[in-house]
């Protein structure tokens, strides 16, 4: 990485990408829950059962596709149950998310120990991977098909969902009653919104989206999966999002900084820097970039 | 008062059974023999000294790092950094022992002492940068989880490892620093008292002083700043006092425990401390029970692995089911619930309900 030409960067971006891929998916979902005012804390262990979800179906039925929507599947279902613990039995949100973490961290290594008595590495299933997309006429042109060709599927999917989740939640009737319930829950109720079922849908996206994210974790580079492989990514979705100041395109922001720290670690790595230190870089950028956001909000409310 | 505490009590207690219940027959029905797999579950742990003494080892880091937890939540600070803390100060207390010269009698209290204040970096850097910053403790105290994590693996690679020995661990712990065992055929070391006394204080400090009083208002409702009350030193404090504690649980771990510092991941002993901080409903006494009562599961789970073919990772889904169940408030408020363990109608709500009584009692 010494030579850091325009070339090096053009050929560093994809890697960028594929890194804040699973970041921008499992963000996304967590900004459509957060501004629904049911923050998912959950979604690093949604992530962990979508991937495993996702390797198990695809090597059972042979069919990637099948892989992807059982990991999707899993995602809503655990969205599901999250609501259940908070709106019917009336648990604590942060608690249940946490819960929800170690029954997934606990419960996977389960199933995979009970279908193929490892309990780390799910080597012996053949699951497949999906694919990644050319797109025929931008793919020849030299810097721009390098940016724009090429990358995994779920990449173009990620981020043609950031404009998606902008319009849903900032130009539509349903975005708008979503925002009202996380902004007030009781003003939303007066004015006839079933906040209940509003935050049960916001759940049940979050985890399908986080879903997705976990499915790209163990079906998009790698055709397995292994104990803990989300490793705390979920978490680094919800620093995303919290940096996003709650809107889309600011959450695509902060996950691509994030990406950008998580690629430049693992190069770094490679350069011959310890890659214990490295590691810490995608944890650290969140931390200093909430104190710097939180300072300037103090400062704007200081003016004001 | 008393009669409902009792009932949370109770409720609490046949909750515990039907979710150990829930999360195990199935294990056990899948397995050749289910009735040998709960029979060793539940009374396994007894049948021998050396797994009885097991509890009480596995007790104690649950009852620190849940007193921990408890201070922290009691002010209403939802920080999550005890993990790191007890990793990283477990790593510091080790490699103060290793690299720094002490007389034999020094090393053990100046070696947690040091770990003590290094890991509750991870609790205080958090509860600073939310005091100061008013940035969120819960995602930044996550992130530094694993910063902690890395930077223990990079200390131990670099600094501590022993070439002679194969994998990734530290020189071996000198015998000097050791903690003295306290019952011959177990494990059970000084830390356990240590641990039983760290949650007497504890009781003292949250419900005796004014620190603890004042960090229960601040926690109960953050709009009391009006009365005047240093809210920000008051969140600080309980966020040093908690990673404090955690970081001491992980020096006491690794000095009474352990041969070398062997930790490749985060151990998820905070989280267990989450549990126990929730089952204890954030009391330091009942985070002694809370504490052993987990270590029992554990235990139970370790020989049904040990004995069986079944990862011992069911006792993951045992505390997340506690962790949500506790906390259910359509349970444990739920007034015919409450009534029938009582066997009084709560005069308030006597009328409207007339009808759903006759049905629990019928």
């Amino acid at each position: 990485m010494t030579d850091f030409d325009l070339a090096s960067l053009i050929t560093f971006i994809p890697a960028i990408l594929r890194v804040t891929t699973p970041i921008l998916l499992a963000a996304l979902g967590v900004l459509i829950s957060e501004r629904a005012g049911v923050l998912n804390i959950g979604v690093e262990g949604m992530m962990l059962t979508g991937a495993f979800a996702g390797v198990v179906v695809s090597a059972a039925t042979g069919s990637a596709s099948l892989g992807f929507l059982a990991a999707l599947i899993a995602g809503g279902l655990l969205g599901a149950l999250l609501s259940f613990a908070v709106h019917v039995l009336k648990s604590d949100l942060i608690l249940s998310g946490i819960a929800l973490n170690m029954a997934a961290a606990a419960g996977t290594t389960l199933l995979l120990f009970m279908l193929t008595g490892d309990k780390g590495m799910s080597g012996s299933l053949s699951s497949k991977v999906l694919p990644h997309l050319t797109i025929p006429v931008i793919a020849g042109i030299p810097v721009l098909g390098t940016l724009l060709s090429g990358h995994h599927i779920l990449t173009y999917a990620a981020f043609l969902a950031v404009p998606g989740v902008g319009l849903f939640l900032m130009r539509t009737p349903m975005g708008l009653r979503l925002r009202a319930v996380g902004e007030n829950p009781e003003s939303a109720a007066i004015a006839g919104i079933n906040v209940r079922r509003v935050q049960i849908g916001a759940l049940v996206t979050s985890g399908i989206f986080a879903g997705a994210a976990g499915a790209f974790l163990s079906m998009g580079y790698v055709s397995w999966f292994s104990q803990n492989m989300s490793a705390g990514r979920g978490f680094i979705a919800l620093a995303a999002e919290v940096m996003g100041h709650g809107s889309a395109s600011g959450t695509m922001l902060a996950s691509l900084l994030l990406g950008l720290a998580e690629a430049a670690s693992i190069a770094l790595q490679g350069a011959g820097l310890p890659s214990e230190l490295m590691q810490t870089v995608p944890y650290l950028v969140p931390v200093i970039a909430l104190v710097v956001h939180a300072r300037r909000r103090q400062r704007q409310l200081a003016r004001a | 008062m008393i009669r409902s505490a009792f009932a949370s009590f109770v409720i609490t207690a046949i909750l515990l059974v039907l979710v150990v219940g829930i999360v195990l027959v199935p294990i056990a029905l899948s397995l050749p023999d289910p009735l040998a797999v709960l029979d060793t579950f539940v009374f396994g742990p007894f049948r021998n000294p050396r797994h009885t003494g097991n509890i009480v080892e596995m007790a104690t880091p649950a009852m620190m790092c849940g007193l921990a937890v408890a201070v922290m939540f009691r002010a209403g600070m939802f920080n999550l950094g005890v993990e790191g803390a007890f990793f990283l100060g477990g790593l510091a207390t080790v490699a103060t022992v290793l690299l720094v010269p002490l007389p034999a009698f020094a090393m053990a209290p100046v070696g947690i002492l040091v770990g003590a204040v290094v890991g509750s970096s991870v609790c205080a850097v958090p509860g600073y940068l939310r005091a100061r910053y008013e940035a969120s403790e819960l995602v930044s105290s996550l992130m530094l989880n694993f910063a902690a994590l890395f930077i223990g693996l990079f200390v131990v690679n670099y600094f501590l490892r022993d070439p002679a020995a194969g994998a990734m661990v530290s020189f071996r712990i000198p015998a000097e620093a050791k903690l003295p065992k306290l019952i011959a055929g177990t494990r059970i070391h000084l830390g356990t008292l240590i641990a039983l006394a760290a949650c007497g204080l504890g009781a003292v400090y949250l419900f005796m002083s004014r620190a603890g009083f004042e960090a229960r208002i601040v926690g109960s409702n953050p709009s009391f700043a009006h009365l005047g009350l240093p809210i920000r030193s008051i969140l600080l404090r309980s966020q040093v006092i908690g990673g404090l504690i955690a970081a001491g649980a992980g020096g006491i771990e690794m000095l009474g425990l352990y041969q070398r510092f062997s930790w490749q991941s985060l151990p998820g002993n905070g989280w267990t401390g989450v549990v126990v901080a929730i089952l204890a409903r954030d009391n330091p006494i009942l985070l002694i029970p809370a504490a052993l009562f987990l270590s029992y599961l554990q235990v139970g789970g370790d020989l049904i692995a040990r004995n069986f073919d079944v990862p011992s990772e069911a006792v993951g889904l045992i505390q997340a089911l506690v962790l949500v169940v506790v906390t259910a408030q359509a349970i444990m408020r739920n007034p015919r619930l409450i009534r029938l363990v009582t066997g009084k109608k709560p005069v308030a709500s006597q009328a409207q309900d007339t009808k759903a009584v006759e049905g629990s009692v019928a």
